[in-house]
């Protein structure tokens, strides 16, 4: 499945100002994009976590973008590459970036949180098969993650597995289970990138986490860890070509990112985790954005 | 669990770090489908769970009160729900361990599983009901739990083999059946030889499998006995009890029951377990005082 990517990136590393500029300012405007719909899906289907959508949407764009091996042609290929998607609240940007990757169709995103939908507002395997695992209670990805990269080096294969975790799921024991796991197998095709936005649901992380630093808790716990600027989309293609940064050991990314980015009334502002978008909400941030959905909403 | 490995290469085997020596032959003969999580019970669900994602056959192994309750969740959100086929071993469940204090008793364990749609639960008698229940477990789509015991404990001699969803006739008798599951089933045995002297005569049925429950063999024997004793080692609530009771209730059955178990408790006091059953009233006396009871009222009729 090599060269099978939904968007092809130059293959030579390098840091963010080094990528063509035309592929820089395409991915910001789809970026731009991505956050319209998911600002629009939170409108329509009156489903919050807007702030987690919005922190995460350069990360997905960059993984689907430039580093999972997988493709909407064949979206069930074992050898593919397996993200899951922990941090389930924040899911419009997933199908966000599923839709506008090919691998749903973009008419579909009109059915978020609606009856009985494909894209209900915590994702479903049963829902959407298409997804490796259902999300929605926090800090299973990681270890699940680790159960997957496991098997699949069990049975030879290449591909690779990147769980999205927040940093409100490094609150989880759970979480740290499967970073002793992930090291003490020395499973280096498993790589975790954590969504660093500091909001948590009623909290600031760094208050719950006493200031800790959780690239250093990674490598404490025999990881190879690197912080990156998270909205930042060359940087992160950058980061994400050393994985894995030491062979034999399992790979985090943290990804300093801001809740609500691209909207400057939601930006870092712990209301934003579950408020819903009014009429006039969605209006000044679409026009702030300067972006329209990439669907057409009912 | 090693015969299971070599005639199935897709079975794997994932410990929360117990067993020590018990699956030393089955990590030599299968390398790395045997894995030690640690002391990470979670872990050992979310391994399970993912290498099952895979169209791996994992068995999850740890002592039954870990297995069930502390990752619980695990298994809800990770195994029930996405209804992935992994085999949740839980080992010493009732009050095998009962001086290890209530941190190891599984008097709940039925319950929890039982709660989960679409878990399959089993549990077993002896060794043998083991050997026979396990590989048809692997047959299953979806999630099963099954318990163990000591690896000690006797073989019991039964009318039928071990078919899972099939209560399983241990003992032909008339007017009383005594319907038990787990490990408690040699204890009714036991009040059955001490019955025979006088002449009474239970039926026994080893009802392994608790979820999903034979309906067909309840509405047998609800026709064909006066009274049903459920006997278990496990607290009122999601048990073999609770199961039969709103089977009855819910098809409108009307027979005489009785429940031999664990009150609605901690079991405080550091007894050992053949102490535990008898002020808990299901050891083998308690059992066949009950039965003694159930003859004398159909006489008077």
């Amino acid at each position: 499945m090599t060269g099978s990517l939904v968007h092809p990136m130059p293959s030579q590393p390098g840091v963010s100002r080094e990528l063509p500029y035309d592929e820089v300012h395409r991915l910001q405007e789809t970026a731009r994009r991505i956050r319209a719909t998911c600002i629009q899906l939170a409108h329509d289907g009156k489903e919050g976590h807007l702030n987690g959508a919005l922190s995460s949407v350069d990360i997905l764009l960059a993984l689907y973008g430039g580093w999972l091996n997988t493709t909407p042609v064949d979206p069930r290929n074992p050898d593919r590459d397996r993200l899951l998607f922990s941090k389930g609240h924040a899911c419009t940007s997933l199908y966000a970036v599923l839709a506008e990757s090919g691998f749903l169709p973009k008419e579909m995103l009109a059915l978020y949180a609606q009856n009985d939908s494909p894209l209900p507002s915590h994702p479903c395997v049963h829902a959407l098969p298409l997804l490796e695992c259902s999300a929605g209670s926090l800090g299973h990805g990681l270890g699940m993650a680790g159960g997957i990269a496991y098997g699949l080096r069990l049975d030879g294969r290449p591909s690779r597995v990147v769980a999205l975790i927040s940093d409100g799921e490094c609150n989880e024991g759970s979480t740290w289970e499967a970073a002793t796991f992930g090291a003490a197998n020395g499973l280096d095709r498993l790589l975790v990138v954590v969504d660093n936005n500091g909001v948590q649901s009623v909290g600031r992380a760094d208050a719950l986490m006493g200031g800790t630093s959780i690239e250093e808790k990674f490598e404490a716990f025999g990881w190879r860890a690197r912080t990156v600027d998270g909205h930042d989309i060359g940087a992160l293609l950058s980061v994400l070509r050393e994985v894995p940064f030491e062979k034999g050991r399992p790979s985090a990314i943290v990804a300093k990112t801001t809740a609500g980015k691209g909207v400057s009334f939601m930006e870092d502002q712990v209301l934003w985790h579950y408020r819903v978008p009014s009429d006039e909400d969605l209006k000044n941030a679409l026009a702030e954005l300067d972006a329209v959905p990439i669907h057409f909403s009912v | 669990m090693t015969d299971v490995a070599s005639r199935n290469d897709r079975v794997a085997f994932v410990t929360g770090d117990l067993g020590f020596q018990v699956f030393d032959e089955f990590q030599s003969r299968f390398g790395p489908r045997y894995v030690n999580v640690g002391v990470a019970e979670a872990q050992m669900i979310y391994t399970a769970a993912g290498m099952a994602t895979e169209g791996w056959r994992p068995v999850a192994y740890s002592i039954a009160s870990f297995a069930t309750a502390r990752p619980f969740e695990q298994i809800r959100y990770c195994v029930a729900y996405p209804g992935l086929p992994v085999v949740l071993v839980g080992a010493g469940r009732g009050y095998l361990y009962s001086t290890s204090g209530v941190s190891h008793h599984a008097a709940d364990d039925l319950a929890l599983m039982t709660s989960l749609p679409g878990m399959t639960v089993v549990a077993p008698g002896d060794p043998e009901e083991v050997v026979q229940l396990l590989p048809q477990l692997f047959e299953l789509q979806g999630p099963s739990y099954i318990t163990v015991g000591r690896f000690g404990e006797p073989d019991y001699q039964a009318l039928e083999p071990a078919v899972l969803g099939k209560a399983r006739k241990l003992c032909d008798g008339e007017r009383v059946a005594v319907l038990c599951t787990g490990e408690i089933a040699n204890e009714v045995l036991k009040a059955v030889d001490v019955l025979r002297p006088d002449r009474i005569h239970p039926s026994v049925y080893q009802v392994h499998t608790v979820k999903p429950l034979d309906e067909a063999t309840l509405s047998l024997l609800v026709d064909s006995f006066d009274t049903l004793i459920v006997v278990e080692e496990h607290v009122p609530a999601g048990g073999l009890w609770a199961a039969v009771a709103a089977w009855l209730a819910s098809n409108g059955k009307v027979v005489r029951t009785m429940r031999l178990g664990a009150p609605d408790a901690f079991a405080l006091g550091n007894l050992k377990q053949a102490e535990l059953r008898r002020r808990f009233g299901i050891d083998a006396p308690s059992i066949a005082e009950a039965c003694r009871r159930a003859w004398r009222k159909e006489r008077a009729q």
